[in-house]
């Protein structure tokens, strides 16, 4: 598609600087190692094909999340979101989950979304964390803005950190967000956030090389146990 | 008093089943106990169907009789038993007597529970309506919340530790990946849950000290089977189950007013009672399905059924002594914590799983050898109501 | 005299002591009892921290637990701790009668302990 780069300078929202959060390792309740990365804008097409048979799983809430999901991370692609990032889950090279969010500005956050591919692992609480990790310990923000479609994400997020309800209307449907403070994520990142750096180089290499992809059918059983349908 | 037989058995995946009602999942396993015992297209004489939460979670009562209904089995006797998580196995035991007595024949026992349809607070507080209403309910209590107090003294009186407890976790999650009909089919590993620095989010507290993989799921499911004489079993013309004993104890509502809050004097009685009336010992048992909603009631259950001494379940777990092939195999169709919990379905679920084990009809990586006779028990509230079956194999 | 509301129940006849109400002994299936409240410390008995809740609770966490008063009365409470370090089997506590949970916005009260 032909773009004005002249008009894409007034197209697209300005960025705030983020430093690249840097990859670390997981060992999930069944062994396997999850890596946690940074995902690039060029990796966006591949991964809407993990996201796109979600959108039509209802249960827990996978079809909105999904939708707004594939948006968030399309206007990324397409340079239509201000200062977004992407984390991503992989185990064994394949994607298991996938996290974004945005920087409204240098101290305040606004996080978008958590996706778990694989369930029963806690792979959204940890990467949930590793988004929070990346605000405040990384990029160095006082808070991050959060909301919850389903009430998983309520119970891991609003009541296990916990988090403070604000008046603060979210982008993601208006309603009132629910704050993280530097104070309370240092509190809780103990027992909330875990990891070891530096992933060790083959299991980087694994990550980095290819985000593989579960076809569409393993997807949905894993996630709704929908085997064939 | 005449001896019963088991002439079908049947039940359902465990797990979250969205897409069933409560009466689909009983019309469901009850139709499979039925083909399974040869009678797809007769009746019975009575139906007894174990259920704790169809009044408070579908919102719906006299569940048997709307059982009878959707099955054609009008106009059978129909009653709904309730008894807690042990409602399954009171549903059994009624059945169990019906026959017994000479006034029927043929009974069909049904035990579901649907608890997937609430968010898990719901569920909690579901499961915590059979605390105190007054000395326990209103502080929060929970019945995780009972087993950790539960726990902690066990742990200081008997010894048991973490590592006991991961033992039964690792056992139990390992089987569920052999048995079809498991909620959870995920092995877990001992790094994962356990070594690990990541094991704080994998495997967090959830009533100190038990943490999340010492707990069994909320699931929804159905189990049944099909009671008759011994007669009527043995015209099949090859070997049958039968039902050779069972007990039943009570003990105080609160765990506040036992004399020994580690003192499951119910399921110690239970169990005698029943090896008394099947004039059978613990070591005649060659597998059991106890009752693991929190692995440390396995091991405690363990040891008030005879099995081994007070202090020496834990140890008897972490050394592999209940695994398949060991001293006494416990809990190989994954236990609760594997199998699932969908409370009114327990203890019908667990005595289906002993049939197939007495009737060796499991696959080898779950079929205890030339397995003969079996101990289930079904645990309701606390430990203040327990049931417990002894089952035997008869050859044709 | 007691600050704490609860009746507990002792037997005429044994003096076995319940809480809460049965309409017979649990030892001698007597039928009369004396009122009573707990008095005195209670002993810690055993507790643990809940994590995930009932309905009806907003906090991250309680902790429970079972107390054995002076007087023989046994009674499950909250506990009023930031966390369990600081909690032994066999500790005395100190009872206090406090909001244990809200009904309909409401507080309702119960039996809370604290470290003596």
């Amino acid at each position: 598609m032909p773009v004005d780069m002249e008009l894409e300078t007034v197209l697209r929202p300005p960025q705030v600087p983020m430093p690249p959060y840097p990859p670390k390792w997981i060992t999930l309740a069944n062994g396997k190692k999850m890596v946690v990365r940074q995902a690039v804008r060029e990796d966006v097409p591949a991964i809407l094909k993990s996201v796109h048979p979600c959108l039509f799983i209802e249960r827990d809430y996978y079809d909105i999340v999904s939708a707004r999901l594939y948006g968030e991370l399309l206007a990324w692609y397409r340079h239509r979101v201000k200062s977004e990032y992407c984390l991503l889950g992989q185990v064994d090279g394949y994607l298991v989950g996938i996290v974004n969010g945005r920087l409204e500005n240098e101290k305040v956050g606004m996080s978008y979304h958590t996706l778990a591919i694989d369930r029963g692992l806690r792979i959204g609480s940890h990467l949930f964390a590793a988004k929070m990790e990346y605000h405040i310990d990384f990029i160095g923000q006082d808070e991050v803005l959060i909301v919850a479609e389903s009430p998983i994400g309520f119970r891991r997020w609003m009541v296990e950190y916990p988090l403070e309800p604000t008046k603060i209307p979210h982008e993601l449907g208006g309603g009132d967000s629910w704050v993280l403070t530097r104070e309370t994520y240092l509190k809780a990142k103990p027992r909330l956030v875990v990891g070891d750096r530096p992933v060790p180089k083959a299991l980087l290499e694994q990550a980095m090389a290819e985000i593989k992809f579960a076809d569409d059918d393993t997807i949905r059983e894993r996630i709704a146990g929908l085997k064939g349908r | 008093m005449r001896d019963v037989a088991i002439l079908g058995v049947g039940m359902l995946p465990f797990g979250r089943r969205d897409e069933d009602t409560l009466v689909d999942m009983l019309a469901a396993a009850s139709l499979k106990a039925l083909d399974d015992a040869g009678l797809g297209n007769e009746s019975v004489d009575a139906v007894y169907v174990g259920n704790m939460g169809g009044g408070m979670l579908q919102h719906q009562s006299s569940i048997a009789s709307s059982l009878v209904d959707r099955l054609s089995l009008l106009p059978a006797s129909a009653e709904t038993v309730e008894n807690g998580p042990a409602s399954g196995g009171s549903a059994v035991k009624n059945g169990l007597l019906a026959v017994a007595s000479g006034y029927y024949d043929t009974v069909l026992v049904a035990g579901g529970e649907k608890m997937r349809e609430v968010t898990g607070w719901r569920a909690t507080d579901f499961v915590a309506s059979m605390t105190h209403p007054q000395a326990e309910y209103p502080y929060g209590i929970t019945l995780p919340g009972m087993a950790g107090m539960f726990t902690r003294l066990y742990m200081e009186k008997h010894g048991v530790t973490r590592e006991h407890l991961l033992a039964i976790s690792l056992k139990n999650q390992e089987m569920g990946t052999r048995n079809p009909y498991a909620h959870v089919e995920m092995a877990l590993d001992r790094e994962g849950i356990f070594d690990s620095p990541h094991a704080v989010v994998n495997n967090p507290v959830s009533a100190d000290p038990l943490h999340l993989y010492d707990l069994c799921p909320v699931s929804d499911g159905s189990a049944a089977l099909v009671l008759c004489t011994v007669e009527a079993a043995k015209k099949r013309g090859k070997p049958y189950v039968v039902i050779a004993g069972f007990g039943q104890a009570t003990d105080t509502h609160t765990l506040a007013e036992r004399d020994d809050p580690t003192d499951l004097k119910a399921v110690t009685l239970a169990a005698q009672k029943a090896f008394a009336m099947a004039r059978l010992q613990p070591s005649d048992v060659s597998v059991a399905e106890l009752h693991d909603a929190f692995t440390i009631l396995e091991i405690a259950e363990s040891e008030h059924v005879g099995f081994f001494k007070k202090g020496e379940g834990g140890k008897a777990a972490a050394a592999g002594k209940t695994r398949l092939g060991g001293q006494i195999p416990i809990n190989l169709s994954g236990g609760l914590k594997a199998r699932g919990h969908p409370v009114g379905a327990t203890g019908v679920a667990q005595v289906v799983d002993i049939v197939w084990q007495l009737r060796h009809e499991l696959p080898e990586n779950r079929q205890v050898k030339n397995a003969t006779v079996g101990l289930t028990v079904n645990f309701g509230g606390f430990g203040n109501n327990v049931i417990a079956f002894v089952l035997k194999r008869v050859e044709a | 005299m007691s600050d704490i509301p609860i009746v507990a129940f002792k037997c005429k006849k044994c003096s076995k002591v319940h809480y809460p109400f049965h309409d017979r002994c649990l030892k001698c299936k007597g039928r009369e009892f004396e009122s009573i409240h707990p008095a005195g410390k209670a002993k810690l008995v055993t507790f643990t921290q809940i994590f995930n809740l009932p309905w009806g609770f907003d906090e991250r966490f309680l902790i429970i637990g079972i107390g054995e008063f002076e007087n023989g009365v046994k009674a499950m409470g909250q506990i009023h701790a930031d966390d369990i370090a600081g909690l032994k089997l066999g500790m005395k506590m100190a009872p206090t009668w406090a909001p244990i949970r809200k009904v309909h916005g409401e507080d309702v009260y119960g039996l809370k302990f604290e470290p003596a």
